[in-house]
């Protein structure tokens, strides 16, 4: 699993640029389901099951990743950008990125050129720019095109009990899907790999409308401020204590039915403790006639940084998790 | 070893505190090409003799900037305090390794866009605490005073230049290094010696001794300074590709500069001015104090992005700094002015 998740998150797919992301699970699920792609690239799945029951799942993971996009290119060679989803200046500032397989550096005006004031404040990200070392605005232009995307590298490291990626939002959900996938299923199911999460939810949206399911688990990674200076009463979830269930985010009131059947399960699970960010559970809940949604989440430091931390025993307790609420769900036990 | 090779092995090594695996390096090189020795800490100086008493000392600095842990708590969180400059507003999310039975890959915390609202305070690095992933077990291992430093790999860009940790001040050093070699076996006109020095990251500290111990009679500080970026005035910085920055300074000698700039003009060696109007914020400051008072220049290497883990330089800076100073100890340095 952790070489599966490791693999994942060393490719690199911004929101709308999921292709490489795409083409490694479809050689990972080829010949374990029925898959297609659709018109906005979300790969859809169905896996048969030794049962068909007579509701029908659908379970969902995003396949996106938080990155740049390059705006425009200066007359000495640097390049402009954007952020593709949300990303703060402080963690973008000098680090690696890779533009395709050009190599750059996030570069900004070194702390000793700046007013002690600003020193004392958050980097601006229009004040960003990417050097690549190109001399000219045409040697640049030669290498990269404007609208590429750029991904903030990031290697994979064991850190204790945990791992820090980048990308373990969503990788962790694309993982326990594949994982599942190769398994034998009790009961028939749909799975998706969604698009464009991260720029507003928007692959998840029309997948969910061509399957129309009866139930949508979304498998997500979540904020966790189990860390050093944040309270207790404002940490979210903590590593190490199970996947987050969530009763209510900016997106979605979760179907209650399911958010306590998940947190009866006796297994490892805790309550998200804050009504804050959102998922594709926004679009999927009020897809069709609507569908009952829960997302299982995998709780994750640094969210949307180069350096996310997860806890490996919450990553093998959100597979156990998502089979338990799939089967009993398809089952009929959990009504 | 060509130039790249050296800078990156350079970078690799930390040296800083206790920790002298940069500065054992180095030793290990100037030792086959000069009489070297070891001074305090991290401290290397290597001897040339020439044909005359007369001794130009040569300085880049080998430590580097780095934090050390002042407090662990019971859930594997360190706080730190930095020693020399860092860029307290970039910490968050980024990698590093904490020194200590072993070494521990950590990183420092950053608050998710979703609650931060891009607002954070960058006022005080003890505000930002380092992750270790170890929970109580990070006591066992990490002890107060451990030192930590960035765990940036380098890297090629376009052109040649190249990114990395540490090229302030490693890049300097490995000029020094390639030249100590070309000058070795030479007949030189005068004594040259290569100071590696240690502490200018915490304020000048170890080359007041190195100094005190060579007692030059002229001396070159190499040091890297602020190359071209986006909102950089030009008076700020140099270029990148164009060469070494031959400082003009009241603090500094006027002989030694229009020295230098003769010698580049005579060779074609690219070169520019680097004019400051007072301090030059390099070893040139406490040098050129030393004893009864040394004729001292900067030469500095144009660097972007200074004291992150990613500072750029470009290779052809390195080769026209080692072939100006190569030409200038031919030339005597300003033994006739």
């Amino acid at each position: 699993m952790l070489d599966l998740l490791k693999k994942l998150c060393l490719l690199d797919g911004t929101s709308g640029s999921e292709d490489n992301i795409r083409n490694f699970i479809i050689e990972e699920i080829k010949g374990h389901c029925e898959y297609k792609v659709d018109n906005l690239g979300n790969i859809i799945c169905f896996k048969k099951g030794k049962k068909r029951s007579d509701k029908c799942l659908m379970l969902d993971a995003h396949m996106d990743e938080v990155g740049l996009i390059i705006t425009a290119v200066t007359a000495d060679g640097f390049l402009k950008f954007e952020t593709v989803g949300g990303m703060d200046a402080s963690v973008l500032m000098f680090k690696t990125v890779k533009i395709g397989e050009i190599t750059g550096v996030i570069s900004g005006k070194p702390v000793h050129l700046i007013s002690k004031e600003d020193a004392k404040k958050a980097p601006k990200t229009d004040a960003l720019y990417i050097d690549i070392g190109a001399s000219s605005k045409e040697e640049a232009l030669s290498l990269i095109r404007l609208g590429d995307t750029a991904v903030i590298q990031s290697d994979f490291t064991v850190m204790g009990e945990s791992v820090k990626a980048k990308a373990i939002d969503d990788r962790i959900g694309c993982a326990v899907l594949i994982t599942l996938l190769k398994e034998k299923a009790e009961y028939d199911y749909f799975a998706v790999f969604s698009t464009q999460e991260e720029i507003g939810t928007r692959g998840a949206r029309v997948a969910t409308f061509a399957i129309n399911p009866d139930f949508a688990l979304v498998l997500e990674a979540t904020t966790a401020a189990d860390i050093a200076g944040v309270s207790e009463d404002k940490s979210v979830c903590n590593l190490g204590c199970g996947p987050a269930v969530s009763f209510m985010d900016r997106a979605t009131a979760y179907d209650r039915t399911l958010y306590n059947a998940a947190l009866n399960s006796g297994l490892s699970v805790q309550p998200k403790r804050a009504v804050a960010g959102g998922n594709n559970s926004g679009a999927i809940h009020l897809s069709c006639e609507g569908i009952r949604t829960l997302a299982i989440s995998l709780p994750c430091r640094y969210i949307h940084s180069p350096s996310c931390v997860a806890n490996i025993s919450d990553i093998e307790n959100m597979i156990k998790l998502t089979k338990y609420m799939l089967n009993g769900i398809l089952s009929g036990e959990i009504k | 070893m060509n130039i790249k090779d050296l800078l990156f092995k350079l970078s690799s090594l930390d040296a800083v505190g206790n920790i002298t695996a940069a500065s054992d390096f180095a030793y290990g090189i100037l030792s086959k090409y000069t009489t070297a020795e070891k001074m305090d800490n991290l401290t290397v100086i290597g001897f040339l003799d020439g044909k005359s008493d007369y001794t130009l000392m040569l300085d880049s600095h080998i430590d580097q900037i780095a934090m050390v842990v002042t407090d662990i708590d019971n859930n594997g969180f360190l706080t730190v305090s930095n020693a020399g400059g860092i860029d307290i507003r970039t910490l968050p999310s980024r990698m590093v390794n904490v020194h200590g039975k072993e070494i521990v890959p950590a990183v420092f915390c950053a608050t998710p866009p979703h609650l931060s609202k891009g607002e954070e305070s960058f006022e005080d690095i003890a505000n930002i605490k380092l992750d270790t992933g170890l929970g109580k077990k990070a006591k066992e291992i990490i002890s107060l005073g451990d030192f930590v430093t960035f765990s940036g790999k380098c890297g090629e860009l376009q052109n040649d230049l190249v990114y990395g940790r540490s090229f302030d001040d490693r890049a300097a050093v490995a000029c020094l290094l390639m030249l100590a070699q070309k000058l070795s076996g030479k007949k030189l006109p005068i004594n040259v010696a290569f100071v590696l020095s240690d502490s200018e990251e915490l304020g000048m500290r170890g080359v007041r001794t190195a100094a005190f111990r060579v007692n030059p009679n002229e001396a070159i500080a190499i040091d890297v300074s602020f190359g071209n970026g986006i909102g950089i005035k030009d008076e700020e910085c140099g270029e990148l590709s164009k060469g070494g920055m031959i400082g003009i300074s009241p603090v500094l000698s006027k002989v030694v500069s229009n020295k230098l700039i003769a010698v580049a003009k005579e060779n074609d060696t690219p070169y520019q001015l680097e004019v400051m109007g007072s301090h030059t914020g390099t070893n040139a400051d406490m040098i050129s104090i030393n004893r009864e008072g040394v004729k001292t220049c900067t030469l500095s290497i144009p660097l972007r992005n200074m004291h992150s883990e990613t500072e750029i330089l470009s290779l052809s800076d390195l080769e026209s700094v080692c072939d100006l100073l190569y030409a200038y100890i031919m030339a005597g340095g300003v033994l006739n002015a």
